[in-house]
């Protein structure tokens, strides 16, 4: 922040999106928004940076030299292997009656200048890939080979809007519901150029080989607590 | 017999009811400032203690007074509890058996205040990774299909499997010579 080093440690619940506390300044931190709520820094942000949630499987396929942080041996019994389902049994403190999904309904959610989106995470994985338009910026969704990582990516090439769609045998697969596993064939296409594309956004072959796309910053969340934070939030529908 | 026996007073000296008047007065004061100030260390903890809850849901206003009390309350706590023992002390040689045990339990609810107001009670639930170690992905016994968190930094590129940070929910890191705070 400005340039000085902050440390955090969990320091409390605010609706069950958790309380953090710098060292340095004893200032209050909401987790989802990086925003400073109370404290000498209050009204400060930190900045966001692009992360991903994947499976170990297709991480390790693109970062053959990662590091993986290594379980602390001491509380290794307290690491819940099936933290997802348990996770989603508890219950909630805050609902959004009259909306379409329940609170503990898994969503994508994005922001663009502003506009908030969240993509039903059910709906996601059987549409995907998702082309979709928030506040004018074309987006594309991607659902990963293994059928459990995604990515958002900025849906244009070389400043033109662009359409994309899964080549046909990984769609099929995708379908059957027997991709857990990180398949090799899996391959975008775009309309355009029809270069094949990978899940990291790149063009592997094709005109537009080498060629990247923008990736957009998207929070795998509940939906109570996207809502919680996104008053304005449109919710995906097709 | 009682001080406060009529027939006695009938035959104090007008100076001597004076100044039973002025202590009863002045202890009735102490009480109050003890009072206060042992009120004042509690609510420092147990308000944010109280609204910060899991499970349970927080309104705005109440969220920010326990935010604000917390922030005070190592100082605050401190402050109000040496007054507490100061008032404490001064009633004590004037006060029966009964009122030293209310005096005491009272200290003691005092004390754990203090001693709480200092205290991350959080990170007893979720244990801090004091120092986090990285293995090559090649030597990870991960699962495949388990999920992680991942950060890249030109070719420096980190993992952080869902499983631990759900546990551990912070972790401050440096990545490619960048800070961050992974959370979950």
């Amino acid at each position: 922040m400005n340039g000085r080093v902050l440390h955090f440690y969990l320091a409390g619940i605010n609706n069950q999106n958790f309380l953090m506390r710098d060292k340095e300044t004893g200032s209050w931190w909401q987790q989802i928004t990086g925003k400073a709520v109370y404290g000498p820094l209050q009204g400060a942000a930190l900045e966001l940076v692009l992360s991903d949630e994947l499976t170990f499987g297709q991480w390790r396929t693109e970062s053959p030299f990662g590091q993986v942080l290594a379980p602390v041996a001491k509380y290794t019994k307290e690491y819940d292997p099936n933290w997802e389902p348990d996770i989603a049994k508890l219950p909630v403190v805050i609902s959004f009656p009259g909306t379409a999904l329940k609170s503990r309904d898994v969503v994508i959610g994005l922001t663009i200048d502003g506009a908030a989106r969240a993509y039903p995470w059910e709906t996601f994985a059987k549409q995907s890939p998702v082309l979709d338009r928030v506040n004018g910026t074309p987006l594309l969704l991607v659902l990963g080979p293994d059928g459990k990582s995604f990515r958002v990516f900025l849906s244009r090439i070389d400043g033109h809007d662009a359409e994309f769609f899964l080549q046909s045998n990984a769609k099929a697969e995708a379908q059957t519901g027997k991709s857990s596993d990180v398949r090799k064939d899996w391959m975008l296409l775009d309309a355009t150029t029809h270069s094949q594309w990978n899940f990291q956004g790149c063009a592997t072959s094709g005109p537009a080989q080498g060629k990247c796309l923008a990736r957009i910053p998207a929070l795998k969340d509940y939906w109570f607590d996207w809502r919680n934070y996104h008053h304005q939030t449109t919710i995906y529908k097709r | 017999m009682s001080a406060s026996s009529p027939a006695t007073q009938q035959h104090q000296p007008p100076e001597e009811t004076d100044r039973q008047t002025t202590g009863r007065q002045a202890s009735r004061w102490i009480w109050t400032a003890f009072a206060l100030c042992a009120l004042a260390t509690v609510a420092l903890f147990f308000i944010p203690a109280f609204v910060i809850r899991p499970f349970r849901h927080q309104a705005p206003r109440a969220l920010w007074l326990a935010m604000a009390l917390r922030q005070r309350a190592p100082l605050g706590t401190l402050i109000a509890g040496l007054a507490c023992f100061l008032f404490a002390f001064a009633l004590w040689r004037t006060v029966g058996l009964w009122r030293k045990a209310l005096v005491t339990l009272t200290l003691l609810v005092v004390i754990f205040s203090i001693v709480m107001a200092r205290l991350n009670y959080f990170e007893w639930m979720f244990h801090p990774i004091a120092s986090a170690q990285f293995v090559a992905q090649a030597e990870s016994k991960l699962d495949p299909k388990e999920m992680i968190m991942a950060v890249r930094f030109g070719t420096d590129a980190r993992a952080y499997p869902i499983s631990q940070m759900a546990y551990h929910h912070v972790l401050n890191d440096v990545v490619g010579d960048v800070p961050i705070a992974v959370t979950y």
